[in-house]
């Protein structure tokens, strides 16, 4: 064993005196820590400016005036999708999604003003992000510093020495192995000083912050491991090098960007246009509330006077005017909510086609991982959009019950001059309406959600590292 | 003649240069098809939607047409507008993919409608597109690095390089030779592709000369930075090493690092502002007198001024009035959020003259239409068909003339 800690420090004690390899890693670690620091003020910019808003808009709905419960419907509210701590790390879609909504009956807005609308085309070069400074730039750091561990022995005929004094070529392997991945913990180490800050905000999960340190570190280990077992197969050091690059130049630059082609072509996406008009096709079917005679409202109108036991509509205790309001919000919210799962639905099966491809790139895999354990990904957007579409929802029906409960049908129904006085209900209703509050996914989920990437990830480690075995074989006949 | 024959023929030996070109070609090939499969895409959805629209119109006009309500006709009705990409938009998809290319807009207030996204899958939208662009700016350098890296110290290495010199009269000349033609192949094996996408999207000849010659330029950008590291007499390993890191450092690092000065320096007051301001301003004309409303309205559009007053009935003459009074209320935000982007973008710009893989990027996609002055753009032909819809339904609702199942066909057609 002390072969393998002497080639260690062997191969280690070579890289301190690489006055290139120094600069790089020094560099590499000043790119973190400005990543991290960055990206850190930025998520803390976002979330107050995003609580900011919240507050707002929520102080400005309580401050209506006496009002038609239909008006303070369309008048709607306004939320925010808050940001978690861990986007600090990785913001995974956050720039690429709406973070507000408008809420209001009758119709489901999108969520708009995303900073991908708004930045200048340099946000689709990346973002400078721990997360993206690990998966992308850390590995290139990597190669630098080891494509030539065993292939530089070879070109020298150092190889042919150590194995005729008997150090096995395993011990080599391992013995350059243990020194690139002390390399790469330490690169690891100023993203983990990153993490440092997030756990020190509340909201910071321990569960989802462990696997996303063991999957980078696995993912580090992996370069790590590729880049010897390049290193060790190729005869000379150059080709080493120009292989490694081109390995990392199509798993973590190109894959990734043929996935998604590859997923939305495979799956096609309607356009809100096409949706909002089949919801329209939809609602007429079920009932036309502009036509008199449709069927669907003569029932709910026979139904609703029979349960009051009486015979017309003038004479039921509430106003008929409300109970229509949210039977037309229960139909079109249960239309909202199928179309939705249609979207999403196609949307998850381009993200599962994208994610296969981990199977190709590992660096696919660890996004997933880092994502999902950041609740940055698509399934953390749809949990707010999820929990919007309810509090619109709740929202809506509430306004809409008090216009059934508080507003007399005559008042409702009348024209006259001071009609619009009448119709409106005191103010102290709107306080009665809780804010919205965005629930975040427990640490559980989040976990779970990351255990595809994780698996994926260990699944490369164990078959790279078992690559090393008839590695080691073929490197041991260098001998004869 | 023969001499570059016998240069090409010693090239294709390598197998490796052989094997970087074929490649380049074949990426290049395949960014061409993704694009233009893209952009079919987006023209076929386009014209998908054409029909179903004007079915969505002719059902509420059946029903409209029975009380011939113009303002009903204008709250209900919507009206498609899109962009249709131009011919080159295939070869840098730009920002087609997270801004919508088709929007609804009907003659209520347009800043809550303008904004409005589409759907689509942001964790497809998050690593971008693989077009042409992306070939260009991220995968050529690198192929560049591969084939210049050890032009001469390849020579040095294999101890031929003191022969090469002392030939007589060769000299320079083999070196002009050798880059003229690694350069040349490497040119052709993009240029090709993308040339017949472009003839195949009809292009306009002097785009895809102007795009043709932003390859030369860019290839021979990189090709002038390896042969300058490579005058350092370094190892071809330093070479590509040295190489790598530069590329790293020009097309990964320094944009990044750029994107987040841009937004620090020039921030943009968020959009939403806009949306909460409009909506304070639309809703509480509920709550005041409705002739503040009209009078608001008459000061800035004086033609219907002469329209008969209100009464105590709701018209929808005070409702589209106080929408549009509500957008005019917050133009000075809509001009400053706008102002701010256009800064920004501005601003992108001027390091793409420091940062030639922004430059390229920031040209192709102005060339291909799909720029974020390309999103303004659209969205000001928005604005403009917004002002003819709205002009179209006042003319009914302010001289109170009814809106029949013919005067649908009579609205306003957004040209694409």
């Amino acid at each position: 064993m002390s072969a393998v800690s002497l080639i260690a420090r062997d191969e280690l004690r070579l890289m301190r005196r690489n006055r290139v390899a120094v600069i790089a890693f020094a560099l590499l670690v000043l790119l973190t820590l400005a990543a991290a620091l960055i990206s850190w003020s930025h998520q803390r910019s976002i979330a107050e400016t995003r609580a900011r808003f919240q507050a707002q808009a929520s102080e400005a709905f309580e401050a209506q005036p006496d009002r038609h419960p239909h008006r303070m419907v369309h008048y709607g509210n306004f939320i925010f999708r808050p940001l978690g701590p861990l986007a600090a790390f990785d913001p995974g879609v956050d720039a690429f999604t709406g973070n507000s909504m408008f809420l209001e009956g009758h119709r489901q807005n999108s969520a708009n003003f995303g900073d991908v609308r708004q930045s200048s085309l340099l946000v689709r070069f990346g973002q400078l992000t721990p997360a993206f400074v690990l998966q992308v730039i850390a590995p290139l750091l990597l190669i630098f510093l080891g494509y030539g561990a065993v292939a530089r022995e070879r070109e020298r005929g150092t190889l042919r020495q150590m194995l005729a004094q008997g150090v096995s070529a395993r011990a080599l392997i391992l013995g350059k192995l243990l020194a690139l991945a002390l390399v790469a913990a330490l690169v690891g180490q100023p993203a983990m000083i990153a993490f440092l800050l997030i756990a020190g905000q509340p909201g910071a999960l321990a569960g989802p912050m462990l696997v996303i340190a063991l999957g980078y570190a696995a993912y580090l280990a992996l370069w790590a491991i590729i880049t010897i077992l390049v290193s060790a197969l190729v005869r000379r050091g150059r080709d080493a090098l120009l292989a490694l690059l081109a390995l990392w130049a199509v798993l973590v630059i190109l894959v990734p960007r043929v996935a998604p082609d590859v997923a939305s072509q495979a799956h096609a996406l309607p356009t809100r246009l096409e949706t909002d008009i089949a919801i329209a096709h939809d609602l007429h079917k079920l009932g036309d509330s502009h036509n008199p005679n449709d069927p669907f409202f003569t029932a709910f109108k026979e139904r609703t006077l029979r349960q009051y036991g009486v015979t017309r509509i003038e004479d039921l205790p509430v106003n008929y005017k409300g109970l229509l309001a949210v039977e037309g919000e229960k139909l079109t919210s249960r239309l909202f909510d199928d179309y939705a799962n249609r979207s999403f639905a196609v949307q998850r099966a381009q993200s599962g086609l994208n994610d296969g491809f981990g199977v190709v790139s590992p660096a696919i895999a660890l996004r997933r991982l880092s994502m999902a354990a950041a609740g940055t990904d698509l399934e953390g957007h749809r949990r707010f959009l999820t929990q919007a579409e309810a509090y619109r929802y709740d929202m809506v029906q509430r306004l809409n019950r008090l216009q059934a409960d508080a507003v007399s049908y005559a008042n409702d129904t009348a024209s006259d001059a001071g009609a619009d006085q009448r119709k409106r209900i005191s103010a102290g209703h709107w306080h009665e309406i809780p804010p919205f509050r965005f629930k975040s996914a427990d640490a559980a989920d989040l976990v779970k959600a990351s255990v595809p990437g994780l698996g994926l990830l260990l699944g490369w480690l164990i078959l790279a590292g078992l690559a090393l075995l008839p590695v080691a074989r073929h490197l041991q006949k260098a001998r004869s | 003649m023969t001499l570059i024959a016998h240069e090409l023929r010693l090239l294709l030996r390598s197998r490796m240069a052989a094997l970087a070109l074929l490649l380049v070609a074949l990426l290049s090939c395949a960014a061409v098809v993704a694009g233009m499969a893209e952009i079919d895409r987006q023209r076929d959805v386009i014209a998908r939607i054409q029909p179903k629209q004007a079915q969505d119109i002719a059902s509420i006009a059946q029903w409209v047409d029975k009380e011939k309500d113009a303002g009903s006709a204008a709250y209900y009705s919507f009206h498609a507008t899109w962009d249709t990409p131009a011919p080159l938009a295939f070869a840098a998809l730009g920002l087609r993919d997270v801004a919508p290319y088709i929007l609804r807009v009907r003659a209520l207030g347009l800043e809550a409608q303008l904004y409005d996204g589409e759907a689509f899958n942001p964790e497809l939208a998050l690593p971008g597109r693989f077009d042409f662009a992306f070939v260009l700016v991220y995968l050529t350098p690198l192929f560049v690095i591969a084939l210049f890296h050890d032009l001469v110290s390849g020579e040095r290495e294999a101890a031929r390089l003191r022969m090469l010199d002392a030939l007589a009269g060769s000299g320079r000349h083999l070196w002009a030779r050798r880059v003229g033609l690694r350069g040349g192949l490497l040119f052709l094996a993009l240029a090709l592709p993308l040339s017949i996408g472009a003839i195949l999207s009809h292009v306009p000849v002097g785009q895809l000369l102007a795009v043709l010659g932003l390859v030369a330029l860019y290839l021979a950008f990189w090709i002038g930075v390896t042969l300058l590291i490579g005058r350092m007499r370094w190892s071809s390993v330093a070479n590509a090493a040295t190489l790598a890191g530069l590329w790293l450092v020009l097309t990964l690092v320094l944009p990044t690092i750029a994107h987040v000065a841009i937004n620090r320096v020039i921030p943009v007051g968020q959009g939403v502002e806009i949306s909460l301001a409009q909506r304070e301003a639309v809703n509480r004309a509920w709550d005041i007198p409705r002739e503040d409303t009209m009078r608001a309205f008459y000061a800035n559009h004086p033609e219907w001024k002469d329209s008969p007053p209100l009464t105590a009935a709701f018209h929808y003459k005070w409702y589209l009035a106080f929408h549009q009074v509500g957008d005019e209320s917050v133009a000075k935000k809509v001009a400053d959020y706008r102002n701010a982007i256009e800064s920004r973008d501005a601003a992108a710009h001027a390091i793409g003259w420091l940062l030639p893989s922004v430059g390229v990027q920031s040209l192709l996609t102005r060339l291909a239409d799909t720029d974020m002055q390309a999103q303004l753009a659209y969205q000001d032909r928005i604005r403009a068909f917004h002002k003819r819809l709205r002009n179209f339904y006042y003319g009914y609702l302010f001289t109170d003339k009814p809106f029949g199942k013919a005067d649908f066909d009579k609205a306003p057609k957004f040209e694409g």
